[in-house]
C-alpha cells in the first residue's frame, strides 16, 4: 500500500510532465487541464500517505549495486509532511497558472518542468539514500532554473536563472562531498543506517560533513552568504516564485538540517554556527525589505528571513518548531506571493511606486493578501502567530541571548515592512494611471484554501506533532503536543515582549510622517540595504568568473566531430592507464 | 580451425568495409561481418546471442542503412582527414595496446556476483531487470527522437525556433 | 594451429576495435561513421560472449550482450536518421560543415 503511494506521489507528476509535454502546444486547453489533473491527483496521493506514515522502508528498487545500495524511499514524518506541502501547494500553483499564464507561449515547456519538479521534490523528501537525495536535488535545481529563466528572450530573466543555478550548485558540492564521505565511512549510502551507527565515524570528519551540509543547506536556502540569487530569481512568472521560491525548493535546505540534526548536534560550534547563519539572514534581509520598491522583491527578502527563523529554531534544537513555522510559511508565503501574482498580472507593473488604491478595484485580492500580511507579521490567532512565537520560545531557551533579541527585533522589522508593503500598494490614492482587469476564477480559487489556511492551519499542531513523533522519527525525539500545551506554552511573558515589538514596528509606519528625521539618519544604513551590503558584489564576481572561464574554454570545442571522437579515446586511455597502474 | 578462419574472415571484412569507395557496398561489407560474429558468438557457445546478432546487425541494421543511402544518395568526399595520421595512428595502435595490458593482466582476478545460475531469459527478466527497463526507456527514446528527426519540414522548422 | 581458442578470439575483437577506432578518426563521411561505430559495438558483443566463455558464465554475459545490441542498435538508428536530416538541410554528409557553433 505504502509503496505504491510512494510510486504515484513521485510518479504522477513525471508522468503529467510528459503527457502535457507530447500534447502540443497547439492544445492549449487540453494543456491546462491536464496539468491541472495530474497536480491535483498527486496531491490527493499524498494527502493519503498522513495516515500510513511509519519509520519502516516504504519502496525499494533493488538494484544490486554494490556502491548505490538500494534505492529506498522511507514515508517517515518529515518526508510526508513536506511532499503533502509540495503537491498541494504545487495544486493550487497550477490551478493559478490556468489564468495567469493564459495566451502564454510554449506551455508545453512551462507546465512539463512545473510537474517535473512537483514529482523530484517529493522524490527528495521522501528517499533515505543520500545518493539519490542528490539526484533529486539537482533535478529541483535544474527545474528552478529552467523555469526562472522561462522568458528565455528577456536578459534579466536569463541572468537571474544562471546566477540562482551557479550558486545552489556551489552548494550541491557541499552535499555531494558529504555523500562521499557518508559512503567512505560508513558503506553504505543509507541515512537512517548513518544516524544509528554515527558512533563509527571520527568526530573531525563529522564536523567536515557537518558544516558541508551547512554550506549546502544556505546555499540551496538562500541563507547567508548565499543570499542575493532569490531576489533576482523573481523573472520567474508569480505561480513559480509561490512554488519553488517560497514553499518548496527553498525548504530543502532546512529540510536537510532538520533531517541531519540528530547526528551533527554533538559538533563542536554546529549548533551557534546555524543559528547565526539563520540570524545574520533574518536581520539583513528584513533590512533590504525595508527598502525595497518591487513588490516581489520585499517578498523574496521576507522569504530568505522567515527562513532564517527556521534555520535559526534548528541551531536552537527545536526540530518541531522550526517545521512547525516551514508549515505555516508555506501556506502565507504562497497566498502572499499568489496575491501579488494577481495584483501584477491585473495591474500590468511590478513597482510599487506607481501603486496604490489597488484595494478598491480588487477587493478580493486585497482581503486575502491582508491575511497573508497578518500571518507574515506574526499577529495573534492566526497561523503565523503560534509558530513564530514557538520558535522564540525555543531559541530563548536553546541559545544565546542575544541572538533571541536580534530575532525579536526583526519581527518587529517583519511587521514594519509588511505593513508597509500592504499599505502602498492597497491603499492610498493611485500614484499613477493604472487599469486594473478583474482576477478571474482560476486566481480566486487558489488563493482562497490558502487564506483558510493561514486562518486555521495551527489548529492541526496535535496531529502534526503525532505525525513528526517517535514512531515515524525515532532518532529526533519530538514530543506530541496539544492545542492545550501549545496555548500553555505560547501565553507567557517572551511572547507578550514579542506581540509589543510587533506593534512598535505597526505603529512606527503609522506615524512615519512624523520620522522623518529618524528616517534621514538612518539613510547610510538605507543606502547599504541598497546594495545589499556588498554581497550582490561578491556574487556578481563569483558568476562572472564562471562564466570567462566558460567562454575561455569554448576554444576546445572546435566543433568537429573527429576531434571530439579524439578526445573520447584520448580519456579512455588515461581511463586505462589510471586502472593498470591502480590494480 | 574454424576460429582462425573466422577471425581473418573478419578482420578482412572489416577493412573491405572501411576502404570501400561506395557506401553501397560499405553497408554490404558490414552485413557480412555481422554474419562471420554470429556464427563465431554461436561456436563459443552462445545461441541466443548470436540469432538476435544475425537478425539485427546482417538484416535490420543492413535495411536501414540502405534506405538512409537511398534517400541521402552517394558523394563522394576527399580523403583529407581534420586530424593528421600520425596521431591517428599513435591513439589507436596506444588504445588496443593498453586494452591488452589491461585483459592480460586481469584474466582471473576478476569476480563474478553470486547466484547467477538459470537460463539466460530468466536471468534478464528476473536478477537484471534494470537492463529491461533501460532497453524500453532506450527504445522509446529513440522512437520519439527519430518521429521527431524524420517530421516534415514545416513543423520541424517550428521546432528549429523553439529550441 | 594449436594456438588457444581464446587468443584467437581476442585478436578478432582486437581487429574489429582498431577498425572501428581507426575509421572514426578517420572518415569525414557521417554515414561512413556510422558503420564504424557498428563495428567498434560488435567488437563489444563478441568480447563479451568471449568473457562469459572464459569464465564459464554464459547466461550472464549473453544478457549483457543483448543490451548492447539493443542500445546499439537505437543509436545507429538514431544516427542514420540524423544523417539524412543533415544531408536535406545543408546539402552534403560531410562532418566540415557542421563546425560552425552559433555564438
Amino acid at each position: 500500500m505504502i509503496s505504491t503511494l510512494i510510486a504515484l506521489t513521485i510518479g504522477l507528476p513525471w508522468l503529467g510532465a510528459l503527457a502535457v509535454w507530447l500534447l502540443g502546444d497547439k492544445r492549449e486547453n487540453w494543456q491546462h487541464w491536464t496539468a491541472i489533473s495530474f497536480s491535483v491527483a498527486s496531491a490527493v496521493v499524498a494527502t493519503m500517505m498522513l495516515w500510513n506514515a511509519s519509520d519502516a522502508v516504504g519502496l525499494s528498487i533493488t538494484i544490486n549495486n554494490v556502491v548505490f545500495g538500494e534505492f529506498n524511499f522511507v514515508a517517515d514524518g518529515l518526508g510526508v509532511f513536506l511532499s503533502v506541502i509540495a503537491t498541494v501547494i504545487g495544486s493550487l500553483a497550477v490551478i493559478f497558472s490556468k489564468s495567469y499564464m493564459k495566451g502564454e507561449a510554449q506551455l508545453g515547456r512551462y507546465y512539463g518542468f512545473v510537474l517535473f519538479f512537483i514529482g523530484g521534490m517529493a522524490g527528495l523528501v521522501l528517499t533515505s539514500n543520500i545518493m539519490l537525495m542528490f539526484l533529486f536535488w539537482e533535478i529541483t535545481a535544474l527545474c528552478s532554473y529552467a523555469l526562472i529563466a522561462f522568458n528565455n528572450d528577456d536578459p534579466k530573466a536569463v541572468k537571474g536563472g544562471i546566477k540562482a543555478l551557479i550558486i545552489t550548485s556551489i552548494g550541491g558540492v557541499g552535499l555531494l562531498l558529504g555523500a562521499l564521505i557518508l559512503f567512505a565511512y560508513t558503506g553504505s549510502m543509507d541515512i537512517n543506517n548513518f544516524m544509528a551507527n554515527v558512533s563509527n565515524i571520527p568526530a573531525s570528519i563529522l564536523s567536515v560533513l557537518a558544516f558541508g551540509f551547512l554550506v549546502a543547506a544556505a546555499a540551496k536556502s538562500a541563507q547567508f552568504p548565499f543570499q542575493t540569487w532569490l531576489p533576482d530569481a523573481m523573472e520567474a512568472p508569480s505561480p513559480i516564485s509561490a512554488l519553488i521560491h517560497a514553499a518548496t525548493m527553498v525548504n530543502a535546505g532546512v529540510y536537510l538540517l532538520a533531517r541531519f540534526y540528530p547526528v551533527f548536534k554533538e559538533v563542536p560550534y554546529w549548533r551557534e554556527a546555524v543559528m547565526i547563519v539563520g540570524m545574520l539572514s533574518a536581520l539583513l534581509a528584513a533590512i533590504m525589505a525595508l527598502t525595497a520598491m518591487d513588490l516581489k522583491r520585499v517578498l523574496a527578502y521576507s522569504t530568505v528571513s522567515q527562513l532564517g527563523y527556521m534555520v535559526y529554531a534548528v541551531g536552537a534544537g527545536s526540530v518541531f518548531a522550526s517545521q512547525f513555522h516551514l508549515f505555516s510559511h508555506s501556506i502565507f508565503k504562497a497566498l502572499l506571493f499568489l496575491g501579488a501574482g494577481a495584483v501584477i498580472h491585473s495591474v500590468g507593473t511590478r513597482d510599487m511606486a506607481k501603486m496604490g488604491g489597488v484595494g478598491k478595484k480588487l477587493p478580493f485580492v486585497q482581503w486575502v493578501f491582508i491575511i497573508g500580511a497578518l500571518a507574515l507579521a506574526g499577529i495573534p490567532v492566526l497561523n503565523g502567530f503560534w509558530s513564530k512565537e514557538a520558535i522564540l520560545e525555543a531559541g530563548l531557551s536553546g541559545g544565546p541571548g542575544w541572538i533571541y533579541g536580534i530575532m525579536v527585533l526583526v519581527a518587529g522589522l517583519t511587521a514594519l515592512y509588511t505593513i508597509r508593503c500592504v499599505w502602498l500598494v492597497f491603499f492610498g490614492e493611485a500614484r499613477s494611471e493604472y487599469h486594473a482587469h478583474k482576477v478571474e476564477l482560476p486566481m480566486k480559487v487558489a488563493l482562497a484554501p490558502l487564506a483558510l489556511g493561514a486562518l486555521i492551519s495551527w489548529l492541526a499542531v496535535g496531529p502534526f506533532s503525532t505525525l513528526l513523533s517517535e514512531h515515524t522519527l525515532p532518532f529526533h525525539g519530538i514530543e506530541t503536543i496539544g492545542i492545550a500545551e501549545l496555548f500553555h506554552e505560547v501565553m507567557s511573558v517572551p511572547t507578550l515582549i514579542a506581540l509589543v515589538v510587533i506593534a512598535l514596528g505597526i505603529i512606527l509606519w503609522l506615524l512615519r510622517e512624523k520620522l522623518t528625521g529618524v528616517v534621514e539618519g538612518l539613510k547610510s544604513i538605507r543606502w547599504a540595504a541598497e546594495n545589499s551590503f556588498g554581497f550582490e558584489a561578491i556574487n556578481k564576481a563569483v558568476v562572472n568568473v564562471t562564466n570567462s572561464l566558460a567562454e575561455g574554454l569554448r576554444g576546445t570545442q572546435t566543433g568537429i566531430l573527429n576531434w571530439n571522437i579524439l578526445g573520447v579515446m584520448a580519456a579512455l586511455i588515461v581511463l586505462f592507464i589510471i586502472v593498470v597502474l591502480g590494480a | 580451425m574454424w576460429y582462425v578462419l573466422i577471425a581473418v574472415g573478419i578482420l578482412a571484412c572489416a577493412i573491405l568495409a572501411i576502404s570501400a569507395k561506395r557506401l553501397l557496398i560499405s553497408a554490404i561489407w558490414l552485413a557480412l561481418t555481422s554474419a562471420l560474429v554470429a556464427l563465431m558468438v554461436y561456436l563459443l557457445g552462445a545461441p541466443q546471442v548470436a540469432v538476435i546478432e544475425l537478425s539485427v546487425g546482417a538484416g535490420l541494421v543492413t535495411v536501414l542503412f540502405v534506405f538512409a543511402i537511398n534517400i541521402s544518395g552517394e558523394e563522394v568526399i576527399g580523403e583529407k582527414s581534420p586530424l593528421p595520421k600520425p596521431v591517428v595512428w599513435t591513439s589507436v595502435l596506444l588504445t588496443l595496446g593498453l586494452v591488452i595490458f589491461f585483459i592480460l593482466r586481469s584474466v582471473g582476478f576478476l569476480q563474478l556476483p553470486e547466484n547467477v545460475s538459470g537460463s539466460a531469459p530468466s536471468i534478464l527478466w528476473s536478477i537484471r531487470y534494470l537492463d529491461i527497463l533501460l532497453q524500453i526507456v532506450l527504445i522509446f527514446a529513440g522512437v520519439l527522437s527519430v518521429i521527431g528527426l524524420l517530421s516534415n519540414s514545416k513543423t520541424a522548422s517550428h521546432v528549429e525556433d523553439k529550441a | 594451429m594449436n594456438l588457444p581458442i581464446p587468443f584467437i578470439v581476442l585478436v578478432a575483437v582486437l581487429s574489429l576495435a582498431g577498425t572501428g577506432f581507426y575509421c572514426l578518426l578517420f572518415t569525414r563521411n557521417l554515414i561512413k561513421l556510422v558503420v564504424a561505430l557498428q563495428l567498434l559495438v560488435k567488437g563489444v558483443v563478441l568480447a563479451f560472449v568471449l568473457a562469459g566463455h572464459m569464465q564459464g558464465a554464459q547466461n550472464l554475459a549473453q544478457t549483457m550482450a543483448v543490451t548492447v545490441i539493443v542500445a546499439d542498435t537505437i543509436v545507429a538508428v538514431i544516427g542514420l536518421a540524423l544523417a539524412v536530416q543533415i544531408r536535406l538541410r545543408t546539402g552534403s554528409l560531410d562532418v566540415k560543415n557542421l563546425s560552425k557553433l552559433k555564438r
